[in-house]
């Protein structure tokens, strides 16, 4: 990238301190001189047009000497993009999308509500609709056929839905984190107890333990003592905290014990559980990884996730798709990657199995089965292994029949 | 963990593939630009040095006037002028375009300074990526008031090449609605650089024969005497010199005179058909797109398919697999984990015909055991939601958390199904 840099700053610095529109001006005002110089004086028109024709051609020339170097320097910035931008950027060949373009713009359109540009996101929306609108007209002149689904994939309860579900999420959440008002999300998580519960979730409590720590720490300026910020801590832990009092009761514990320290506390053994910079960050992405789930998302963006993990795993199927380019096979058609493309632990969402067998992994047509010595292979390799009768585990001495062996779900 | 420290190596150089256009793009503007600057001085200079030469020998034999001369000179001045004005034009646009060039280089530096994927500044800049990508694949499909719209909120104006696509597909539209003028234009504009897309034995684009080769086939199908003379005209000019090059279409565009536009008869048909026009929008965004260094098809698509398959496992689209939106009735499920973005409803149906990822070495969670339905989890992840749901008082013993021995006693509950079981049903599991 540095060669790229330094080769443009010669083509920009070129382009700043161009010659071109000087000659030209140079040019003009010769002309001009000897139009003058004519018009003064008629006689010495012949003399004058004369002496004009060499500086005029030099000027020309000079322009194109200018033009010249800054061909050469285009060709050495070319040359600095090629030696970075080798590959050419991956196309068609690699494409396996181009013919579900409704269920991108869906992609899109979920991702711009999920990030709360619900501007963008029905702009997009009207100008799916006009675009279609006019398609469709179009094809009609022309008696064309024209797809005739929602531009976006969607249909209209869940989109209504997923505008009213998201735009929510983010009148709570920029009330929790610009206002840190924790009310809306308390109200929330109230209100789906039951679906916050199933999943064990404690989003209820750590949002009424943050709204406590925070009117604890709010001194006014009101105040007429440094107990009066506890004392409405308390009052609400005693309005609040009734229902959690049988799960949470260390917790409460703890918190109470706070009090008589309120005037010191960084010096007490509370101060970890109150001084904490990054409660409401936490607080926040609970909150959302909550709310998604309960509509069945995913916490982060998948647009976001899988464009990022694509980003990561390009170069390597590039170098690949080249390889087979020449063997003539594409490896779209394929089930399974013929490569590994190592993804951030971060990108792992769900257990691998890979039979130590026939090191494939396992599917619903050949799925992972467990021996009754507890050892685990591929079905097709217990089939191979037993010929349908009773065989040795390959991982230990005990022997079996196939049809001991369990079906197990990784 | 070592395996884990590769993978989150960042290697920038080639990371930087899919970024490619951003430099690409206004560079081939940029020598656009120097071309069209380069033709129109050589111009000036084909028509100011001879006449000015003539102007002198005008002089020199006096067959002009000193009014006359005057004039020439006048004429040439402001000549000059008009020169002066496209030059400065063309001086300016080429100006911004090194500007967008130097910002976007700067973009791309700030990724050579990232340590490791998994800085947070990475985050940030992936994100930056993802707004470019979905700004390119909205221009492409037409959504240019979305795509600004994004771009500016996310201030990213300088990363986007809004006029370029916008004029494309303004183009690539009036095709489809069945009119070449534009398209024609674009051609006329661009005449110098679409020479190094012409590849000998052609004498000029696939696209400017097919276009003309559509005005003729108009010509045709408009049926009436003068029209079918034009069209002969208009075959003799445009079409006759590549019968060497395209012996078979010329032909056929001969063949087509005797025709009427509702024949069934191919290659006629074909060429009568309004379908035509769609394959001359996608010719044009094609030749458009090389010409430019663009790739043809959306960033986002390389981006996508490659993600969905390095992410995509057999579990995605499984029918044991609550948790992925292609199970019918797939059920609000007690996970206690992220779930997995394959699974997850925006791309489930996207991710079903691509590839899932290739593994060598199992990974599960560590201390694996099975419950009674054959579900494997690790130990502590069941431990983990077992506290959790004691603690929100359900499950586990009645006086909350704290009398009861986590993995041990108490319910176990499959955080996939749902289902509850006890610690003594759950079985140690060995995978290799
Ligand atoms: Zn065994
Ligand atoms: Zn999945």
């Amino acid at each position: 990238m540095e060669a790229i840099q330094k080769e443009h700053d010669k083509v920009w610095n070129s382009c700043k301190q161009s010659k071109t529109t000087r000659h030209v001006d140079d040019i003009i005002v010769a002309l001009q001189k000897a139009r003058d110089a004519i018009a003064e004086d008629p006689t010495s028109r012949q003399v004058t047009l004369a002496k004009l024709q060499n500086p005029v051609k030099t000027m020309f020339d000079g322009i194109f000497s200018g033009l010249r170097d800054t061909h050469g320097l285009h060709n050495k910035y070319t040359r600095a993009l090629d030696k970075v931008f080798k590959d050419k950027v991956p196309s068609n060949e690699i494409d396996t999308l181009s013919s579900h373009p409704t269920l991108i713009n869906r992609a899109i359109y979920l991702h711009l509500l999920r990030e709360g540009l619900f501007d963008v996101a029905s702009t997009f929306h009207s100008e799916a609709v006009e675009k279609q609108q006019s398609q469709q007209e179009t094809a009609t002149n022309l008696d064309l056929d024209v797809p005739m689904e929602h531009p976006l994939g969607l249909d209209k309860s869940s989109e209504a839905n997923m505008q009213e579900q998201f735009s929510n999420m983010y009148h709570i959440l920029s009330e929790l984190k610009d206002n840190h008002n924790l009310q809306p999300a308390i109200d929330w998580a109230r209100k789906n107890a039951a679906a916050l519960e199933a999943r064990g979730s404690n989003l209820e409590f750590e949002l009424c333990r943050l709204h406590f720590v925070s009117l604890f720490l709010d001194r006014r300026d009101e105040d007429q003592s440094d107990f009066d910020a506890p004392m409405r801590a308390l009052q609400y832990a005693q309005s609040e905290f009734q229902s959690f009092r049988g799960r949470y009761l260390v917790e409460i514990q703890q918190l109470m014990g706070a009090i008589p320290f309120s005037s010191n506390l960084s010096e007490s053994p509370y101060n970890t559980r109150f001084n904490h910079s990054t409660a409401w960050e936490e607080v926040a992405s609970s909150f959302i990884r909550e709310f998604c789930s309960l509509l069945e998302l995913s916490a982060d963006s998948p647009l976001y996730v899988a464009a990022t993990a694509g980003a990561i795993a390009l170069p390597t199927l590039l170098k690949l798709q080249t390889i087979q380019k020449q063997k003539r096979t594409e490896w779209t058609s394929q089930n399974e990657l013929p490569v590994e493309t190592p993804l951030p632990p971060s990108y792992r969402f769900h257990s691998i199995f890979v039979c130590p067998v026939s090191k494939e992994q396992t599917t619903d047509q050949n799925p992972p089965m467990m021996l009754p010595c507890c050892h685990v292979i591929a079905q097709e390799s217990l089939q191979r292994l037993s010929k349908g009768a009773k065989f040795k585990c390959p991982y230990c001495p005990i022997e079996s029949h196939p049809r001991e062996a369990k079906r197990v779900f990784i | 963990m070592a395996a884990d420290l590769t993978s989150i190596k960042l290697n920038p150089d080639s990371h930087v593939l899919l970024d490619q256009p951003l430099l690409r793009l206004p560079h081939e503007l940029v020598k656009r630009n120097f071309r069209n600057t380069q033709r129109y001085v050589e111009r000036e200079r084909d028509q100011i040095l001879p006449s000015l030469k003539d102007t002198a020998n005008a002089a020199l034999s006096s067959s002009q006037t000193p009014e006359e001369t005057l004039a020439s000179l006048d004429a040439m001045i402001q000549r000059m002028q008009t020169f002066k004005r496209k030059i400065d034009k063309l001086h300016a646009e080429e100006e911004t375009l090194h500007e967008h060039s130097a910002k976007r280089i700067r973009h791309l530096q700030e990724l050579y300074e990232i340590p490791s994927l998994a800085d947070v500044k990475y985050d940030d800049w992936a994100r930056t990526r993802l707004d470019r990508l979905m700004v390119d694949y909205l221009l492409r499909s037409g959504y240019s008031k979305t795509a600004s719209s994004l771009a500016e909120t996310k201030q990213i104006s300088h990363l986007i090449d809004l006029d370029t696509f916008v004029t494309c597909h303004r183009i690539a539209s009036s095709l489809n609605r069945g009119e070449t003028k534009d398209a024609l234009a674009w051609i006329a504009e661009n005449k110098n650089s679409l020479k190094k897309l012409i590849t000998a034995p052609y004498k000029c684009t696939n696209l400017e024969f097919e276009l003309r080769l559509q005005q003729y086939i108009e010509l045709v199908r408009a049926g009436t005497i003068p029209k079918k003379l034009e069209a002969r005209m208009y075959a003799q000019q445009h079409l006759t010199p590549h019968a060497s090059s395209r012996p078979d279409a010329i032909m056929q565009a001969a063949g087509l005179l005797a025709q009427e536009p509702n024949t069934e008869a191919e290659p006629y048909r074909g060429l009568f058909a309004p379908s035509r026009w769609r394959h001359l929008s996608n010719l044009f965004i094609e030749t458009h797109h090389t010409l430019l260094s663009l790739p043809v098809q959306p960033l986002l698509h390389a981006a996508l398919s490659a993600g969905l398959s390095a992410l995509k496992t057999p579990a995605c689209h499984s029918a044991y697999n609550p948790a992925s939106s292609s199970t019918p009735g797939h059920a609000r499920i007690a996970t206690n984990t992220s779930l997995c973005p394959i699974c997850s409803m925006e791309l489930n149906d996207l991710a079903r015909n691509v590839p899932y990822a290739h593994h060598t070495t199992s990974f599960v969670e560590s201390d694996p055991v099975v419950l009674p339905n054959g579900r494997i989890y690790g130990r502590e992840r069941l431990e983990e939601l077992q506290r959790k749901l004691a603690m929100s008082g359900l499950g586990g013993g009645e006086g909350g958390i704290h009398d009861l021995q986590i993995g041990k006693e108490g319910e176990v509950r499959d955080p996939t199904t749902g289902e509850s079981f006890t610690w003594e049903q759950v079985k140690k599991v060995y995978i290799m």
